[in-house]
Formats: structure tokens, C-alpha cells, sequence
């Protein structure tokens, strides 16, 4: 799958002479990424929601609670707005890419899902039991089911030491 | 002068200050290191253990984690994108390039050492010139203050990302995520729909660990096979040559780092972000672009937030106020252990004063040499498979946010900030302004309020004060020559890329 450009934190290179990307460069592309106008109305819409919502404030007064959060929303739809335009006017997307394949590869579905369920399954279990089984199964999955003994030993070695570090050194309580 | 002397020697010849001072350098580190665990939060534990000790030994303990913290807090930056604390954001926009390139151990190395010096820097001011400094300081009105912040805020240029508006819009939803809660001033809720949770308001701590730490990760899983980079770690301290060579930019930015620092409620974080864009500026022919991988954009931050912790020192010791959290913190603690923190305390208690300058400076020393042994085994850890380290990187995330304060619903706004820098990122929607909104958001809107107050909500006075005092004057015009800074005249005219 092509990569996005000028994307943060472009992966590792590989070797060293490989110019790394990062936030601070940005190359602009001819063709627009599936899903980009999607991205500028959901910023629109934040605005838009954002300043309905700060209609409700006190306002009246150039130091009212409301003024802020009324500028911040009005700028945030006045440059969704551009940024929308601006995509507007470059190429479609190539056909092949889809968006759904764009947002989300496999290997993001799968950690998003296993997060999700770290998320419900940490109230219940708590922090060492739910967090053994994330590191585990997006352990064993990312090694592609290889490796598992690796897996279990590493995590239960990494958490060992981050419950001894933060619980008992540092008495970081943990959920 | 001999008096002053003797009290700053105390430290040295006293073995279980200069333990306690190496112990905490080494778990500042370690503690900065981690995204969530701030120097903030070790400092207040150790006030609550440290309770029944020796006011003398409590002192070396925090002062070594204080330094220890605020370099800990790079590592990560540069080694996983991941900032460990606000005050390294800036440092991880180059020296994540950097790691890349297998150049972690050279860049680390680099920040140490300029760390040190800057360290030194502060201590020394705070040593020599305290009390102007904290007097001069006292005269910033929230006007200053708003123009403080709008000066942090033209920084999205900087690490925007290249472009600028989508940098300007990321950032502008910062500062609107940054209003939610109970308003400081007038106790209103803003967004926070009867939400038991949303009237705390929304943590940038929690924010930035989830936009720079959950979403680096599932950046990361899209590459899924790509071998992580071989560093080079053959030459990790710096010549003398590069020293002196990064010497005027370390000089100025630690000096502003000092005065940033002295400024109640600025510290660090701020301050960083400031040389960071000054150095961008400045710098003609910097070792690579802005963005790759430019060592001066290693050197102007670490510097800059290393003198601002002699600068927190300045109100602190001199007039009882705090420069920033940490210093707040020590503030609690001389009150426990009987003292009165307040302008009478270098006359009363000199000797504390060239204590606290001594355990500094001591700190400094520990730092320079547990930073550079630290520096081999930290850039291996870039080199572990990220199959293993990524899952790791969210569980330390989670422990992050939860220590902030012992809340599930942090951990859910984490993920749910991971996930928004996920889309982010794929859109070229840099996640640092975001966290700068956020960050500077409630200091944009306390302060202007304020000021807009004391015109008594009239316009036109309030827009005399930028005007009539010299300090507002000052930054007023600043803040139109970094505006002009940023247009091609300018750039074509200075020569600069």
C-alpha cells in the first residue's frame, strides 16, 4: 500500500541514509487522500457545533466566558472551510484506493479493536490481568502467531518490571 | 561572601546529600522518560515521603529529580516520538529524524551535554541575579501575559507541519478542546453538558500522551515489517569543535529559557517551544533543514528548558512565588519543614539559598555523567523490534495517564486523542499544535479576560496598553517582527532557507 506523504512519523527507515520524514515536512500532493474532504467538514462540523454550543454561554461583554470559545470556533470553520476548497481542487483520489483500506489497514483494525477491548475489559480485570492479554495477543498477532513463547515471556517480563518500577518505586497507583 | 561560600559547600562535603542528589538525577530520568510521569508529580510524592526528614536532605533529593526530570523527558522524544513531558515537544520534532537516521547515540549525546551547560547557565543567573530578575518579573500584567501566549501560539508556524493552515486549524481546535470545563474565573460550565467528567476540563497531559504516544503507534502498525534503524553509537559525546560551534545559540537560548522560567507560570514547556521557533529563525545554515534532523533544533530547546529551572528558582527563593509547578511544590515543603517562603527568606535563611544553588549545581554534574553512560543503552531500546516495544509504548501510556490523576475516563480520553492523531497524521494535520492550543489556550483566555476587565470592557483602553507600557510595548513589537519574520521578504532579505 503507498504510503502517505508528509504523514508524522514516517516509520523507521531502512539503513541509515534514508531521509526521515516528520511533522516539519510537509510535502504538499497533487492528488487529494481518500477521505480528505471528509476530514476538513468533520473540522467544519467541530466548529459549527462548537460555536452553537457557545451561543448558550454568557456573553455581551468583550470579556465574556463565551468570547474565546466563539473565536476559536469561528476560525476552526473558517479554515475548514479552506482547507476543504483547497482539496476540492486537486486530483480524485487514485480509483484503487479505498478509503476504508486507506483508514484502516489490517494491522490498525486489529490493535484498535484489541484497545477497545482493553478499554472495557479494564474495570473488570484491572491493570495487570487486562494489560498481560493486550500485550500478548497484539504480541502475537504483529509476530503473525509466531514466536508465542516469546510473546508470553516478554510481556509478562515487561510488565513485572513496570508493576515493580512504578507500583513499588515510584507508588504509581495502577487501575 | 566567605559566609556564602561555606553554606554553598555544605552539599559537597555532606555524603548523603551527594547520594540522595545522584539517586534522584538517576530516577528523574527515568521518571521524566515516561509520557505522564512528571517531575511534578515525583516531586509532591517525595514531599509526602521525605516528611519527617531533614529539610537539607528533602531539598538534594527534589533538586536532583527536578534536573534529572526535565532531561529525562527528551529521551523519548528523540528515541520513540514520544515526548515524556510538554517541555520536550519541540526536541522530538528534530531528534526523531534523527533516530531515524541512526544517529539517536550522536543526538543524545549533543543534548546532554548542551543540557549541562544550560543548567549551568541558570544556576548561575539565579545565583547572580535573582533579585532583578524577580522584581523585573513581578512588573508582567496579564496583558503580558496574553502577549506571552499569542507569541507561543505564532510557534504553529514552526512545528506546523508545513502547512500552515491545517497546522492553524489543528491548533485553533486545541484551544477550543482547551475551554471545556468549569471556567476559572466565573465558575460557568463550558462543554461540559451536565458531565460529572467534562467540568474538571480535559488534561493536555492526557491529550499529548495520547497524540504523540497511541497515535506514533498505530502510525507505526501501518509499516508493519520495516526494520527498525541500526544506530551508530561510535561518537556519542561531542567535540569541543561542535560544542563551541552550538555555543552562541546555547548562550541565547538558555538565557531565554532563564527569564521564561522566572515568570510565574511559564516555565519550560514554553520556553522550549519558544527557542525552538527562535532558532529556526536565526540559524542561517542550520546541519540539515529544519524538520530532517537539525541538531540546532536539539540544542535550542534542551537549552532553553534546562535554564528555565535555575529561572523557576528566581521568584521562588526571592519572593515566595513559584516560577512553575515543581517550584510551587517546594514551596509546600519549606512551609512543612517550619520555613517562610516570602521575601525575607534570603535574609533570614541565606544559607538555604546557596543550598538549594549547590544542589544544582551538583545535579548538573550527576547529570552530565549518569546522562552520557545512560546514552548507549537508551538508543538500543529504538533497535527492539516494534512488534515488541509498540504494545509496550500503550501500556506505559495508560500507567501515564492514569498516574495523572487516578481517573479510567483519562485512559478513555487518551485512546480517543490516539485515535484522533491517527487521522490526523494520515491527513497531514500536525498533532503539535493541537497540544499547544491546549496548552495555551486557558492562559490566552484567563489573561485577556483579565485585561479586557481592567480596561473595564472598553476596546480602545484596551488597546492602548499594548502601547503604553514599555513592557506590553515590547512585546507587541516582537510580536510584529515575528510576524514579518515569516514572510519571504524577510527570508530572502536574512538569506535563510
Amino acid at each position: 500500500m503507498e504510503e502517505p506523504k508528509g504523514m508524522a512519523g514516517n516509520g523507521p527507515a531502512q539503513g541509515t541514509s534514508l531521509p526521515a520524514k516528520d511533522i516539519s515536512k510537509y510535502v504538499p500532493e497533487t492528488r487529494r487522500k481518500p477521505g480528505e474532504l471528509g476530514i476538513a467538514l468533520v473540522a467544519f462540523l467541530i466548529g459549527a457545533l462548537g460555536y452553537y454550543f457557545a451561543l448558550g454561554m454568557t456573553s455581551g461583554k468583550f470579556s465574556s466566558p463565551s468570547v474565546f470559545p466563539k473565536l476559536a470556533s469561528a476560525l476552526i470553520m473558517a479554515l475548514s472551510a479552506f482547507n476543504f476548497v483547497k482539496a476540492l481542487h486537486r486530483d480524485k483520489p487514485e480509483e484503487s484506493s479505498s478509503l476504508g483500506r486507506y483508514l484502516f489497514p489490517a494491522d490498525v483494525v486489529v490493535i484498535l479493536l484489541l484497545l477497545v477491548a482493553y478499554c472495557v475489559v479494564l474495570p473488570r480485570l484491572h491493570f495487570i490481568a487486562s494489560s498481560y492479554l493486550f500485550m500478548v495477543l497484539a504480541m502475537v498477532y504483529l509476530q503473525r502467531g509466531k514466536k508465542i513463547l516469546r510473546a508470553v515471556l516478554v510481556s509478562a517480563l515487561a510488565l513485572a518490571v513496570l508493576v515493580a518500577v512504578f507500583r513499588y518505586l515510584f507508588l504509581v497507583i495502577l487501575p | 561572601m566567605e559566609q556564602n561560600l561555606q553554606y554553598f559547600l555544605i552539599p559537597f562535603l555532606n555524603w548523603e546529600m551527594m547520594l540522595l542528589i545522584w539517586v534522584g538525577v538517576f530516577a528523574g530520568i527515568w521518571v521524566g522518560a515516561i509520557p505522564g510521569l512528571s517531575v511534578t508529580m515525583a516531586a509532591s510524592l517525595l514531599i509526602s515521603f521525605t516528611f519527617s526528614w531533614d529539610i537539607n536532605s528533602a531539598l538534594a533529593l527534589i533538586c536532583g529529580v527536578f534536573v534529572g526530570g526535565v532531561y529525562g523527558g527528551s529521551i523519548t522524544a528523540i528515541l520513540l516520538n514520544i515526548p515524556g513531558a510538554p517541555a520536550a515537544i519541540a526536541t522530538g520534532i528534530e531528534g526523531y529524524p534523527l533516530a531515524q537516521r541512526g544517529e539517536a547515540g550522536k543526538a543524545i549525546g549533543l543534548c546532554t551535554t548542551v543540557s549541562v551547560f544550560a543548567s549551568f547557565v541558570g544556576i548561575i543567573v539565579l545565583a547572580v541575579a535573582a533579585p532583578v530578575i524577580a522584581n523585573f518579573s513581578l512588573k508582567f500584567a496579564p496583558r503580558d501575559f496574553f502577549l506571552l501566549a499569542v507569541m507561543g501560539i505564532l510557534l504553529i508556524g514552526s512545528i506546523g507541519g508545513g502547512d500552515p493552515v491545517k497546522g492553524i486549524t489543528a491548533g485553533a481546535i486545541g484551544i477550543l478542546i482547551s475551554m471545556v470545563g468549569m471556567d476559572p474565573s466565573t465558575g460557568e460550565m463550558r462543554y461540559t453538558f451536565g458531565n460529572i467528567y467534562l467540568m474538571a476540563g480535559i488534561s493536555f497531559v492526557t491529550a499529548m500522551i495520547g497524540l504523540f504516544g497511541v497515535s506514533e503507534a498505530l502510525t507505526q502498525f501501518r509499516q508493519a515489517g520495516l526494520k527498525s534503524p541500526k544506530q551508530n553509537l561510535d561518537r556519542i559525546i561531542p567535540s569541543w569543535a561542535t560544542f563551541v560551534k552550538y555555543l552562541p545559540l546555547s548562550i541565547r537560548s538558555s538565557l531565554l529559557g532563564v527569564f521564561i522560567g522566572a515568570l510565574p507560570g511559564t516555565g519550560g514547556d514554553v520556553a522550549a517551544l519558544l527557542a525552538y521557533d527562535q532558532a529556526k529563525r536565526s540559524v542561517r545554515n542550520p546541519s540539515r533543514p529544519f524538520g530532517t534532523g537539525a541538531y540546532e533544533g536539539i540544542v535550542a530547546p534542551e537549552t532553553a528548558n534546562k535554564g528555565a529551572i535555575g529561572g523557576a528558582f528566581i521568584p521562588m527563593l526571592t519572593l515566595g512565588i513559584p516560577g512553575d509547578a515543581v517550584t510551587a511544590i517546594i514551596i509546600g515543603a519549606l512551609y512543612i519543614h517550619g520555613l517562610k517562603p516570602g521575601p525575607m527568606l534570603m535574609i533570614e535563611t541565606p544559607h538555604l539559598f546557596w543550598m538549594i544553588v549547590s544542589c544544582l549545581s551538583i545535579s548538573s554534574i550527576a547529570l552530565l555523567v549518569l546522562g552520557l553512560i545512560s546514552v548507549k543503552p537508551f538508543a538500543k531500546i529504538i533497535e527492539i523490534p516494534k512488534e515488541i516495544i509498540m504494545p509496550v509504548v500503550i501500556i506505559l501510556s495508560v500507567i501515564g495517564t492514569y498516574a495523572i490523576q487516578n481517573s479510567v475516563v483519562d485512559i478513555f480520553y487518551m485512546i480517543g486523542f490516539g485515535i484522533i492523531g491517527y487521522f490526523m497524521r494520515l491527513y497531514g494535520y500536525a498533532t503539535g499544535p493541537m497540544v499547544l492550543g491546549l496548552i495555551l489556550g486557558p492562559m490566552l483566555d484567563a489573561n485577556y479576560r483579565r485585561t479586557m476587565q481592567g480596561a473595564e470592557d472598553q476596546f480602545l483602553p484596551f488597546l492602548q496598553g499594548f502601547v503604553t507600557s514599555p513592557i506590553s510595548l515590547f512585546l507587541t513589537l516582537a510580536i510584529v517582527f515575528l510576524v514579518f519574520s515569516q514572510t519571504a521578504v524577510y527570508r530572502r532579505w536574512r538569506g535563510i532557507q
